[in-house]
């Protein structure tokens, strides 16, 4: 929930969605505009930057849920960099110089994506970009599982927390058969509680007069026209920047 | 809905339903609850007061007997229910079955925006239902953060914005400490101040007995008795007979009237406060 705790608590907290949503994009447009490897770091080190300087992101928690997407990458550029082949003994094979240079460009690209990406998550709660979505006219249905489903993983986080608990308590998981079978008492619960709390929900929401999509109303974000202005030519000035390579 | 003078804002008259797996939800119920009132539903669990709840907002239907508000049958048609739920608010016991969002702005705005009012419209009243609860400032919290009692307020928060006359709360104090049910009963007493019709489940007999105009037991699907708080003390024998507990204040009262401590002029206190301020008073006097 790193994340989630960011998103609530860094200081762009409540700079209009619509601004880091575009700047996000630019970032990601930027990385596929760039003419070689070295312009794409660029705009990942803005990115970087934006979150940890200018939101204010602590870099610990911001590298604690970069890692998972580095290591992936890092596998990535590893498998195409380097070839393995067997005759009789392993024999590692280097990428020629080309292939080089284009997997440095891929991963340049995927680096400022995913900076790119971590700036508008880690500086925007998932309601907001829920909001933002339904202003842009995503397909009501799309959004209606977003949030639900993002506020039943706390739901059933807590239910998960409770019963681990309840079952550790009797030694549930003590040794590994009884933890598979406490696994498996746990999913069962599980799948009936999804089963009730989706039919609670449902009365609940008849009992408050919906009969369709689930409207909210949007947040309220402190000079919006501005900051999507701001947003708009820092996102300029990166696809510049890529272009030019400078 | 026609509007009819003096009726009962909300009543129940003979109303049976059985669930799909032929369990009793309700038995030939009938009850009427008065405008401006605050009434109490006791009953043991399964006794059928989610039933009446699930009936009284429209949600489920009888199969016998009628439901009526402001006096009319209630209109199941679309736009009837619409105009009813919009009228009477249901406040569920678990608030995590009630909360849709992670925003708590965006939940207690889930109702007024589905009565299609105006987004402006739609943040005074959220702003004004976070006050009304003393949840001013947590428009932007995630609802996930929150405590259970403040969850529990969000949900009224969610029913006070669609302006209903009648909130009905089931078990609205279950799980919540000493000072938050102090807290829920200020917000209770100031809802009530400003003319809304309070339905409440419970199985807190002090509070109950302190707090509401009226009580009625439900018991397997009836309602088999209903008073007024005054006659409480007169009646206790029956209302122990339920198994609900009975207000401890009013055993008490009644054993100091019989030793002769206290005596009719004393009147009837509803809390512990008002008999131990009624035995100081005593005291006090020559």
């Amino acid at each position: 929930m790193l994340i989630e705790q960011c998103a609530y608590s860094n200081s762009w907290r409540l700079v209009s969605p619509a601004a880091k949503g575009l700047f996000a994009a630019c970032g990601i447009v930027a990385a596929f505009l760039a003419t070689s490897p070295r312009a794409t770091i660029i705009p990942a080190g803005i990115m970087l930057a934006a979150t940890v300087l200018g939101a204010r992101v602590p870099l610990r928690h911001y590298l604690k849920v970069a890692l998972p997407e580095l290591v992936f990458l890092a596998m990535g550029v590893a498998t195409l960099a380097v070839s393995v082949s067997w005759d009789g003994h392993i024999r590692f094979h280097m990428a020629g110089q080309p292939e080089l240079h284009n997997i440095a460009r891929i991963c340049g690209r995927s680096l400022c994506s995913i900076t790119s990406l971590l700036f508008f998550c880690l500086t925007t709660p998932m309601s907001d970009i829920i909001a933002l979505l339904r202003r842009l006219g995503f397909p009501e249905v799309f959004l209606d599982i977003m949030t639900l489903g993002y506020r039943t993983i706390f739901v059933f986080l807590e239910a998960i927390h409770d019963t681990t608990t309840a079952q550790a308590a009797r030694l549930g998981y003590a040794t590994p058969r009884l933890a598979m079978r406490s696994l498996g008492i746990l999913t069962a619960n599980l799948t009936m509680q999804v089963w009730q709390r989706s039919h609670a929900l449902h009365l609940a929401a008849l009992a408050r007069n919906n009969d369709g999509p689930l409207r909210f109303l949007g947040g309220e974000f402190r000079h919006p026209e501005r900051n999507v202005c701001v947003a708009a030519i820092g996102g300029c000035l990166l696809m510049v920047l890529a272009l030019t390579g400078i | 809905m026609i509007m009819t003078a003096n009726a009962p804002i909300l009543a129940l008259h003979e109303v049976a339903f059985r669930y799909p797996d032929g369990s009793v939800g309700l038995d030939g119920c009938s009850l009427a609850i008065e405008r401006g009132s605050r009434t109490a539903i006791l009953g043991l669990n399964g006794a059928g007061k989610t039933t009446m709840f699930l009936h009284l907002n429209g949600i489920l239907r009888p199969q016998s007997g009628t439901v009526l508000y402001d006096g009319a049958p209630l209109d199941y048609g679309r736009h009837g229910l619409h105009k009813l739920r919009s009228r009477v608010g249901l406040v569920f016991q678990n608030p995590d079955s009630q909360l849709f969002s992670a925003s708590v702005r965006e939940d207690v705005s889930f109702g007024p925006m589905n009565l299609g009012l105006d987004a402006q419209v739609v943040r005074e009243r959220v702003s004004a239902g976070l006050d009304a609860v003393g949840l001013t400032g947590y428009a932007d919290k995630p609802v996930h953060n929150l405590s259970f009692g403040q969850k529990k307020r969000v949900c009224i928060a969610g029913v006070l914005t669609m302006q209903p006359d009648v909130i009905i709360l089931d078990e609205p104090m279950a799980g919540l400490d000493i000072a938050m049910q102090a807290e829920f009963t200020r917000i209770l007493d100031r809802l009530h101040a400003e003319g809304l019709t309070i339905i409440i489940a419970t199985h807190d007999i002090d509070f109950t007995y302190h707090w509401a105009d009226t009580i009625t037991i439900l018991a397997k699907g009836q309602c088999d008795a209903t008073w007024e708080i005054p006659q409480i003390p007169a009646a206790l024998d029956r209302f122990a007979s339920y198994g609900l507990g009975i207000p401890h204040v009013a055993e008490l009262h009644n054993t100091l009237m019989k030793l002769g401590v206290l005596d009719n002029g004393t009147g009837y206190p509803r809390s512990h406060q008002e008999l131990v301020d009624c035995l100081n008073g005593l005291h006090a006097s020559p």
